[in-house]
């Protein structure tokens, strides 16, 4: 078929420009469909999925490690809380300690003078105990020498008691009156 | 034609040839082929669009191919392409249009890969050939049609053509459906006669500036040759506007006869 237009820019129609279009698009179109996009496509919504998983990833890493950030405060805070009350306990325990420690003094102490003097008071009546009892032999002895003849023991130790009593009286007497 | 010019180098009709030589060739590069009394050899246009083709294959299916979680530059270049069809090409009108993006995308790439290649000295602009433009849009008209039946029902697709609530509706009915039957068939028409003549129009202003200077004499190479470096930068613009114009054209007529109804 010849052409309406012999210059060429109005090239209508042109068989075979037609005819090969249609099978080189045809074709075109055929390898684009089964070799071309399947693949892009696949590829970008793997990618896609890559970067949502990143991101998901993301955000639950950043939520664990707010979650440990608000656990190790917290710790911390327990930590100072405990020392704090560590201390304390500590500070009362010394005083307390020391308390004690005075307490237990004071006793030792107020035993140890009971004991002496009890020791004082003892040795003051066996040596008082003694006199009396040099003192009666004494007597008794002065007084058999003198009279010449026994007296009866027993009934002579009660007198001279009792005249060491009433002088004891007499000199506690004084002592007091004094 | 008569009259003459004094300083004319070159005969008008010398002239004339060196401009359209593009398109006047059209048994270059020639291997004859026939079926029955229909022309098909493969000449100096065909040539070039299996050049466009091949190139158009090649370059998004190596892209394809070299697919890796961490992307490089190429990578990238082809997956935005996929993804500029799947965002800026596909869905104009609905969802269900998106079906049709990736044959959007590769009429968009194959006309801009052609419109390329046409910029090349001594190449044959394919697109700038109304046979190959008118073809393209035919098959849009074809698809239009086919998705626009298929999605309604011949029935209420062919109704849809007429507005609801006309008023005088016996006489505007018919009227308005014959008017949109018009537009239907301009629509394909327009479609391949923008792409020709930008394509065509580009290349023979180009053309033109560079042949005044074989018409008046070589020192008018200095306002022609900066006038051709700029159309010749312009044409590289036009050479992506009008595949994207093409493409977006192409996917909103399919998406409006998907919708029709609505």
């Amino acid at each position: 078929m010849q052409s309406i237009d012999p210059t060429g820019i109005f090239d209508l129609p042109n068989t075979s420009l037609i005819f090969w279009e249609v099978i080189t698009f045809a074709i075109l179109l055929a390898l684009l469909y089964y070799f071309v996009y399947p693949p892009i496509k696949n590829q970008i919504r793997q990618r896609q999925q890559s970067i949502e998983q990143a991101i998901d990833e993301a955000e639950k890493t950043r939520k664990e490690a707010r979650k440990l950030l608000q656990e190790y405060r917290q710790q911390i805070q327990e930590a100072r809380e405990e020392a704090r009350e560590i201390r304390e306990e500590a500070r009362q325990q010394g005083q307390a300690q020391r308390e004690r420690a005075k307490k237990e003094a004071r006793e030792e102490a107020d035993r140890i003078i009971k004991r002496a003097q009890e020791e004082i008071q003892r040795e003051r009546e066996s040596a008082l105990r003694e006199v009396r009892q040099e003192v009666a032999g004494m007597v008794m002895q002065a007084s058999e020498q003198i009279i010449g003849r026994s007296l009866d023991r027993d009934e002579h130790e009660r007198l001279i008691s009792r005249s060491l009593d009433e002088l004891e009286a007499e000199v506690a007497g004084a002592g007091s009156g004094r | 034609m008569g009259f003459k010019l004094v300083l004319a180098q070159v005969s008008q009709e010398e002239l004339r040839h060196e401009i359209l030589h593009t398109w006047e060739a059209r048994d270059a590069w020639k291997i004859p082929l026939q079926i029955g009394s229909i022309d098909i050899s493969i000449n100096k246009a065909v040539w070039f669009l299996f050049l466009g083709a091949a190139l158009t294959f090649l370059i998004l299916f190596i892209g394809s191919r070299a697919l890796k979680n961490r992307p490089g530059a190429y990578q990238v270049i082809v997956e935005d392409t996929y993804g500029f069809g799947r965002e800026f090409l596909g869905g104009q009108v609905g969802q269900e249009g998106m079906k049709w993006f990736p044959y959007t995308l590769s009429l968009f790439v194959f006309i801009l890969v052609l419109n390329i290649i046409g910029l090349f000295p001594n190449s044959y602009p394919v697109t700038s050939n109304i046979s190959f433009t008118l073809v393209l849009a035919l098959l849009t008209f074809i698809l239009t049609q086919y998705m626009g039946i298929k999605k309604n029902g011949a029935g209420k697709y062919f109704k849809s053509w007429t507005p609801p609530n006309l008023p005088a509706k016996f006489i505007m009915a018919p009227f308005m459906w014959f008017l949109h039957l018009i537009q239907e068939f301009s629509k394909p028409l327009t479609l391949g006669l923008r792409l020709y003549a930008n394509i065509l129009a580009g290349h023979l202003i180009i053309f033109v500036f560079l042949g005044l200077i074989l018409y008046f004499g070589s020192f008018l190479a200095i306002v022609s040759v900066p006038m051709a470096v700029v159309f010749f930068a312009f044409e590289i613009f036009v050479a992506i506007l009008q595949a994207y114009i093409f493409a977006i054209l192409t996917q909103v007529y399919i998406e409006l006869a998907i919708y029709a109804e609505h």
